[in-house]
């Protein structure tokens, strides 16, 4: 979430309103179940850890709201090297998601490039997992897990593939 | 209604999509019923014709012949009209024993000496030009037919000079050549052709002393019942079917029903060669179709399949699959019954000499026709469909295992042919049985091209004997018929065997066997049941020639072409499909 | 040493409006010893590319090596010996000739590179042996499971001691059970040095070689090393304390 935001402020400065619906409009359906108020608890966080700051600005009369945020440079470092990273034991999937979105929006990088590197990393991975079920004798115990891990990979990288095939055709468009 | 338009449309989507098998099947079934009708319609059939033409020239009851002419031959003539059950007579007409000369030689005739009107019984029916006139005379059809004369052409009787004014047919005689009725004083006939001329006009050769017969014409009370007539004069038989009266006169009677009987002898030999013939070319067609069908009935169950799966009852399934074949072979039925009904007239009436408006096959033909093509659609149809509808798969246990085993010691091709035809045993047997059949028409033909041919002798010119040449050409055209279904079910087989083994020869071809290795599977495949097939088919095809023919004869050489023959031409039929399979890229055909 | 070199490899179907390029520029190299696996959605053209790759179907351009010796142009005669000795396949549908018994299967291709008899059973029994299929020898193909099935499709393949085994799809046809009976003797080739190139949709077991190519549209799109382990299995178990 606080990286997601953070991603978000890259491209422009904003009102935590806009950030609010942007979020919410990059998790489509599942944006609805978001609480208005956690990301302005979030963004007061970032603040707190000097990667965002805030200035008022002179809103309209019926827009109580005038803080626009912008990030700091420790929140652009921080921005790029979570776009880059890829090794975490368990993709996330709305985290993933919201980075796919972010870096399209704030073309600090190609999301089909994250979804290749992504890839790689979890065909590795299932490379791995699948030599260690074959490496087990048919039908022990110990070889469950590894298939159940095995398949979990699998799944995720079908989901890459859609990914893949969804922004390649934005990339395109 | 729904459920017939759903029928047909399945029907006729089918037939769109595989016009190829449709064709084979009306081919098949129309050449066979054809021949099988001619068959079944040749019992009797000249006997119709002669009644035909009986009633259309007030044939007589009976004819009554004696040697010489004048008052005590006549006398005796004359007096018939008092046997029991005649009710009317001709007066006596005089026949000679001559010959006639044509611009291709001399031939017997009996030249009679008619009424220029005729009376009321035997009213000769002109069939071109006019009847008989001062100085012209009349040839009777067949014997115009064979001697080649018409209208208008000279022809010499007994050295005199008459032009031919007309042709004319009478069911007073027996067909020709047997227009003789008893040679010169009752003796013996020979063959011979009959002329019509006024009677003024035959005085001269009573002149010249020509042998003559005198003959009257009887009518009865009764026309079934002559054999009261008959036992009145005489009772020993004599060798023209009727019989010699023991009285100092000599009397020769032929009735209507011995004269119907002789023209039958024409055909006496004809009928077996069709019945026989058109139940060889059923099985043909049967063994062809059922390759066919059995061919399709791997589509033929994914059709079924996908029928059932959108709520079909497996009768529904069964009334589609048949109603096809049933719809095609009765098509080819009603074709082969009409080119019968064509045929028959020059095939049933070899010598023209009776009238053929009623030729062609009757009811018993009709339905055995409608039976057998029936039968061949069931047969054809039955076996896949009722697979088709049972089951989705269709696989069969290894059955020749002993084969099998030899085959893993034979170089590969061999090895492959063997296993196509271990696999698929029933159909092995049908290509071996159709093997057979042409096998055996074709040793039928060649044993009777081998016979020695009598002619006719007519006195000066000798005419084809017209029986066997009849026999022989309705061979020939029958050993054709087998021939154009015995290449057409080639093609089948090896179409069926090379679609069917596409996959396993594509395998083979990833394995690394060559164009030539599958090739060479494929024929083999062909190749090992025509063999026993061709060889079988010669001592049936001898047995069924002594049977119907002379049994003395011995087996001509020739009949060791036989196999070698059908297996050049079934090796090379099989080439061609598999060659072209061959060709086809590899992956291509494993897609397929 | 490369056993397989592909060069500009390009294969096309149809013209004009409906002209496919299944194939489009493709190099490729296999060395000895490799197991390499092709992926990519379905019609990426990967099927092809290794049809290609065996003489099954005639490239529209480009140059196959295969073992030094090239084969886009070389004759019917050739390529039947080519696949006789230097090739094994392995299709997803199997491709048993179905009148032969698995041993009858698989003694074909020896017969067909005119083994001995004597010599085609004794390798036969061999290899069935190898895949665990030793008392199913007599049977015919279509009374085994699609993993006995394929096993006897791999025995089948590796009769002549091919320099290459191309495996179309191999698991495409399979369950779970039979897909890991199949990749474990997958895995045992890639442990005794054979080259393999399989062609699979399956990332688990495209996950089972050395390399990964992805093709998309008929070009590689990416090429990934996939041997050696990184550790991270262990890694994952060390967090889950």
């Amino acid at each position: 979430m606080q990286d997601a935001i953070l991603a978000m402020l890259a491209k422009e400065p904003s009102h935590g309103y806009d950030l609010g619906l942007r979020l919410r409009r990059a998790l489509g359906p599942l944006g609805g179940s978001m609480n208005a108020g956690q990301v302005y608890v979030t963004l007061a966080r970032l603040e707190k850890a000097g990667l965002v700051v805030h200035e008022r600005s002179a809103g309209s009369p019926d827009r109580p709201d005038r803080k626009v945020y912008a990030l700091t440079d420790a929140g652009h470092e921080r921005v790029t090297a979570w776009l880059a990273e890829v090794n975490r034991p368990k993709p996330d999937l709305v985290e993933f998601h919201l980075k796919l979105a972010a870096a399209s929006a704030s073309r600090l990088a190609d999301p089909v490039e994250l979804v290749d590197a992504q890839r790689r990393e979890l065909l590795r991975r299932l490379a791995e997992a699948q030599r260690a079920v074959l490496a087990e004798p048919e039908g022990s115990t110990g070889g469950l897990l590894l298939e159940g891990i095995a398949l979990r990979l699998q799944a995720d990288l079908r989901w890459l593939e859609a990914c893949e095939r969804v922004w390649s055709r934005r990339a395109d468009a | 209604m729904g459920r017939l338009l759903l029928v047909s449309r399945l029907v006729l989507g089918d037939l769109r999509r595989h016009p190829g098998p449709a064709v084979l099947l009306v081919l098949s079934t129309f050449v066979a019923t054809a021949v099988l009708s001619l068959g079944m319609s040749l019992p009797g059939a000249t006997e119709r014709l002669y009644l035909q033409t009986r009633a259309a020239t007030a044939g007589p009851d009976v004819v009554a012949l004696a040697p010489g002419m004048g008052g005590a031959t006549d006398a005796v003539l004359t007096s018939l009209e008092n046997a029991p059950g005649v009710v009317a007579r001709s007066r006596p007409y005089r026949q000679f024993f001559a010959t006639l000369t044509t611009g291709g030689g001399e031939a017997r005739a009996i030249v009679l000496g008619a009424d220029a009107k005729p009376g009321p019984i035997d009213r000769p029916l002109v069939t071109s030009g006019r009847w008989v006139r001062p100085g012209g005379v009349v040839v009777e059809r067949g014997f115009a037919g064979a001697v080649g004369v018409d209208v208008g052409d000279r022809v010499a009787v007994a050295g005199r000079t008459f032009p031919v004014v007309g042709i004319a047919v009478t069911a007073a005689r027996t067909v020709y050549p047997w227009a003789m009725m008893g040679g010169p004083g009752n003796g013996p006939s020979d063959g011979a052709g009959l002329v019509w001329m006024t009677e003024p006009d035959t005085r001269p050769l009573a002149a010249s002393g020509l042998p003559v017969t005198s003959l009257v014409y009887l009518r009865m009370a009764d026309p079934a019942d002559t054999t009261r007539y008959m036992a009145f004069y005489h009772d020993t038989p004599n060798s023209a079917g009727g019989r010699v009266g023991d009285s100092a006169a000599r009397v020769n009677s032929f009735t209507w029903q011995s004269m119907a009987h002789q023209d039958d002898v024409y055909l006496r030999d004809g009928q077996p060669i069709l019945i026989i013939g058109g139940w060889l070319l059923s099985f043909m067609a049967v063994a062809g179709l059922s390759t066919l069908a059995a061919g399709r009935a791997a589509a033929q169950a994914r059709r079924a399949g996908l029928l059932k799966v959108v709520g079909a009852t497996p009768g529904l399934i069964a009334v589609v699959l048949l109603a096809e074949y049933l719809t095609l072979a009765l098509l080819a039925d009603a074709a082969g019954l009409a080119l019968a009904r064509l045929a028959a007239p020059t095939i049933i009436n070899p010598s023209g000499s009776l009238l053929t408006a009623d030729a062609g096959p009757h009811g018993g033909a009709v339905v055995m026709t409608t039976v057998v093509a029936v039968g061949v659609a069931i047969l054809t149809a039955a076996a896949p469909a009722l697979r088709a509808v049972r089951a989705n798969v269709d696989r069969r246990p290894d059955h020749l295992v002993l084969l099998s085993r030899m085959a893993g010691w034979l170089p590969v091709p061999l090895l492959l042919g063997l296993r196509l035809v271990a696999r698929r045993p029933g159909r092995a047997l049908l290509h071996a049985g159709g093997t057979a059949t042409t096998a055996i028409g074709l040793t039928v033909l060649l044993m009777v091209h081998a016979q020695p041919r009598d002619g006719w002798d007519l006195g000066g010119v000798t005419l084809a004997d017209l029986a066997d040449d009849q026999s022989r050409r309705l061979l020939a055209g029958v050993t054709a018929a087998m021939a154009v279904l015995a290449v057409v079910n080639t093609l089948t087989m090896t179409w069926t065997t090379a679609t069917e083994s596409r996959a396993t020869m594509a395998v083979a071809r990833t394995l690394g066997a060559t164009p030539g290795q599958v090739t060479a599977g494929l024929a083999a495949a062909q190749l090992l049941p025509t063999l026993p097939g061709a060889f079988l088919g010669i001592p049936l095809g001898l047995s069924l020639h002594w049977f119907f023919g002379p049994a003395d004869q011995p087996p001509t050489p020739l009949l060791w072409s036989v196999p070698p023959v059908l297996l050049l031409a079934t090796g090379l039929l099989s080439v061609v499909p598999a060659r072209l399979a061959a060709r086809r890229s590899v992956a291509e055909a494993l897609a397929a | 040493m490369n056993v397989l070199q592909v060069r500009d490899l390009t294969k096309r179907h149809g013209r004009k409006h409906n002209l496919v390029r299944a194939v489009d520029g493709v190099d490729l190299d296999v060395p000895a010893g490799q197991m390499l696996a092709v992926t990519g959605p379905s019609g990426c053209g990967k099927s092809t590319l290794l049809n290609l790759m065996a003489g099954l179907e005639r490239p529209t351009g480009g140059q196959v090596w295969l073992a030094g010796e090239r084969i886009d142009t070389a004759g019917e005669r050739a390529l039947a010996r080519l696949r006789r000795r230097s090739v094994g396949f392995v299709f997803q549908s199997f491709h048993l000739v179905e009148e032969l018994t698995a041993a009858e299967n698989v003694e074909l291709p020896v017969l067909l590179a005119g083994g001995s008899p004597r010599a085609a059973k004794r390798r036969a029994g061999q290899l069935l042996d190898q895949v665990g299929l030793a008392d199913r020898a007599r049977q015919l193909p279509w009374k085994l499971s699609g993993g006995e099935r394929q096993r006897v499709a791999v025995a089948r393949a590796l009769a002549n001691e091919p320099l290459v085994v191309l495996a179309d799809e191999p698991t495409g046809n399979l369950d779970t059970a039979a897909t890991n009976e199949v990749l474990r003797l997958f895995a045992d080739l890639r442990a005794m040095g054979q080259t393999v190139v399989m062609v699979t949709h399956d990332a688990r077991v495209a996950a089972t070689a050395d390399r990964l190519v992805s093709m998309r549209d008929g070009v590689f799109v990416e090429d990934t090393w996939l041997g050696g382990g990184s550790g991270w299995l262990d890694g994952l178990f060390a967090m889950g304390d």
